[in-house]
C-alpha cells in the first residue's frame, strides 16, 4: 500500500510542481495611490504597480504579436468614477519572427478616479480593484488578483508614499505634439509613411500603433531623411485587407512618447 | 523512422525559400510534413477539400482554453464530419514549451479525444515560418481551389477564460459555414490570440 502510494506521488511530482508555477510568483501587483486621502469632487490617479521578476514581462494595450494586456474592473464606493488606464509607451520585445509590446520590471498602469461631492470627512472608503493579466517569460501564465485600498476622506490630502512610481511613470505617458510639429500619414503599397516635420529634426523615432493588425509588427520601421522632414516607413500587415482611414498609436522620439491621430491619404499612392 | 524524420527535415528547409507570408485571397503553395504516425501529408493531396490548420502548443494556457472545455475537438468532429481536413501543427523547437515527439502527441490526442485528421510535426518551425503562424492557437482555412480563406484567431474573446467560449463568435466555424453555402467569408482576417509560437531561437 506504501509502496503504491510513494510510487503514484512519484508521478505526481512534476505535475505538482507545474500546478504550483503561478502568475503571482513572477509579477507581484499592488493597488497604490498618489495622494494620502481621498478630497470630495476632486481627482485622484490610482494606479496598479506590477513588479515582475527578471526575465518576464505583461503587455500594452496593443500587445503585438501575442499576449493579452491586463484589464482591469473597479469595485468602488458609491457616486465614484473610474476613468481608463493611462497607458505608458511599451518596449518592443523581440523573440524572432515575432515581436511583442509590453513591458518588463516595472510599470504602473494608472487611471484617474472621481470621488463625488459629498462625502463624509474622516470617513475610510474601499476601494477593489480586480485584475486579469498575463505574463510570459518564454512560457505564458494568466493570473488573477483582487487588489484593495483604503483611503481616508480629508478635506486636503498630502503625497503617499508612492508618489515616486507616478513621478517615474509621467514622462512615460504619451502626450500631445508641441505645436509647430507636423506629422502626416500615407499609404504607399505595402507601406504605411508617416511623415514628421519637428525641430530639431527627430532621428530616433519608434511607432506602436494601438489597432493591432494594421502594421507588421516584427518588420524593422525604417527612416529616410527628406527635406526639412522625416519618414518612418511601416510595413503593412498582410492581414490588413481594407484601406484604413485614420492610424492612432504613439511616436516615441528620443525617449519621449507622442500621440499620434491621423488621418491616412490615400493620395501618393 | 528516423531517416523518414531527416528526409521531411530536409524537404521541409525548402519550404522555407517562401518567405513571404501568405494572404487572404491568395494560393497557397503546396507543403510538406510529416503527421504524428510517421506519414507525410501533403496540401496537394487535398485538393478538392477545405483544409484547417491549426496551430497547437499543449502547454499554452489559450490552447488548454479550447481542449481542456472540449472546444477544439467538437470542433474537429464537426467540420471532419462534413468533409474538412484538419491539420494540427506543432511548430515548437526542441526543448520549448509544446514541443512533442511522435509517440508523446498520439498519447495525448488519444488523452484529449482530439481527431484532427493528422498531427503535423514542425519542431524546425518551417511551417509555421511558411504561413507566418504566430501563436497558439493561430487558425488558417484553405478552400477546395487551394485559396486561403481565412487567417486570424479561433474566435472573438481574446482570454483563456473557458467561460467566454460560449459567448464568442467561431470564426472557423463561421467562415467554413460561410464558405461551404457559397458566401463571402465576412471576417478572413482576425487578430490571432494566444501565446507565440515557440520556435527555434
Amino acid at each position: 500500500m506504501c509502496f503504491l502510494l510513494i510510487g503514484s506521488m512519484w508521478f505526481l511530482w512534476p505535475m505538482a510542481t507545474l500546478a504550483i508555477d503561478s502568475a503571482d510568483q513572477h509579477a507581484k501587483l499592488e493597488l497604490v495611490s498618489e495622494q494620502d486621502a481621498i478630497v470630495p469632487h476632486r481627482q485622484l490617479r490610482l494606479g496598479i504597480r506590477f513588479d515582475l521578476e527578471e526575465g518576464w514581462h505583461t503587455y500594452w494595450i496593443n500587445p503585438g504579436d501575442s499576449g493579452e494586456p491586463p484589464r482591469i474592473e473597479w469595485e468602488l464606493p458609491a457616486g465614484f468614477k473610474a476613468g481608463s488606464i493611462q497607458w505608458p509607451y511599451p518596449s518592443r520585445l523581440s523573440t524572432p519572427p515575432l515581436v511583442d509590446y509590453g513591458y518588463e520590471h516595472q510599470v504602473l498602469l494608472a487611471v484617474l478616479i472621481r470621488p463625488p461631492r459629498q462625502l463624509e470627512d474622516g470617513a475610510a472608503e474601499k476601494i477593489v480593484a480586480h485584475i486579469r493579466y498575463l505574463v510570459c517569460r518564454d512560457v505564458c501564465i494568466p493570473g488573477q488578483k483582487q487588489l484593495v485600498l483604503t483611503l481616508p476622506v480629508k478635506a486636503h490630502a498630502g503625497a503617499s508614499s508612492d508618489l515616486p512610481v507616478f513621478e517615474s511613470t509621467q514622462p512615460r505617458l504619451p502626450k500631445p505634439m508641441p505645436a509647430g510639429w507636423r506629422i502626416s500619414a500615407a499609404s504607399k503599397g505595402d507601406e504605411f509613411q508617416l511623415t514628421l516635420k519637428t525641430r530639431p529634426l527627430a532621428r530616433d523615432l519608434q511607432f506602436f500603433p494601438l489597432e493591432p493588425e494594421q502594421i507588421d509588427t516584427g518588420a524593422p520601421q525604417t527612416l529616410s531623411v527628406l527635406p526639412g522632414a522625416v519618414r518612418l516607413h511601416l510595413k503593412k500587415s498582410n492581414h490588413l485587407l481594407k484601406p484604413i482611414s485614420h492610424i492612432q498609436g504613439v511616436m516615441v522620439i528620443s525617449g519621449t512618447a507622442y500621440m499620434v491621430d491621423i488621418p491616412v491619404s490615400l493620395a501618393s499612392r | 523512422m528516423k531517416r523518414n524524420l531527416w528526409f521531411s527535415l530536409a524537404v521541409s528547409v525548402l519550404l522555407a525559400c517562401f518567405a513571404q507570408a501568405q494572404r487572404v485571397g491568395e494560393p497557397v503553395p503546396d507543403f510538406q510534413a510529416t503527421d504524428s504516425n510517421g506519414h507525410i501529408q501533403k496540401l496537394s493531396q487535398y485538393r478538392g477539400k477545405f483544409v484547417v490548420l491549426e496551430w497547437h502548443n499543449n502547454g499554452c494556457p489559450y490552447t488548454r482554453k479550447h481542449y481542456e472545455s472540449g472546444n477544439m475537438q467538437r470542433l474537429q468532429k464537426e467540420w471532419r464530419d462534413r468533409g474538412v481536413i484538419w491539420f494540427t501543427v506543432i511548430s515548437s523547437a526542441p526543448g520549448l514549451q509544446g514541443y512533442v515527439t511522435a509517440p508523446e502527441e498520439n498519447e495525448y490526442l488519444k488523452r484529449m479525444n482530439a481527431v484532427p485528421t493528422a498531427a503535423l510535426l514542425d519542431p524546425q518551425g518551417d511551417l509555421g515560418r511558411l504561413y507566418a503562424a504566430k501563436t497558439t492557437p493561430h487558425m488558417f482555412i484553405i478552400d477546395p481551389k487551394g485559396v486561403l480563406i481565412y487567417d486570424g484567431a479561433i474566435d472573438s474573446k481574446a482570454t483563456t477564460d473557458q467561460s467566454d467560449i460560449a459567448t464568442a463568435t467561431n470564426y472557423v466555424s463561421q467562415a467554413l459555414e460561410e464558405a461551404m453555402g457559397g458566401r463571402p467569408v465576412s471576417t478572413p482576417t482576425s487578430r490571432p490570440y494566444g501565446c507565440s509560437v515557440k520556435y527555434a531561437h
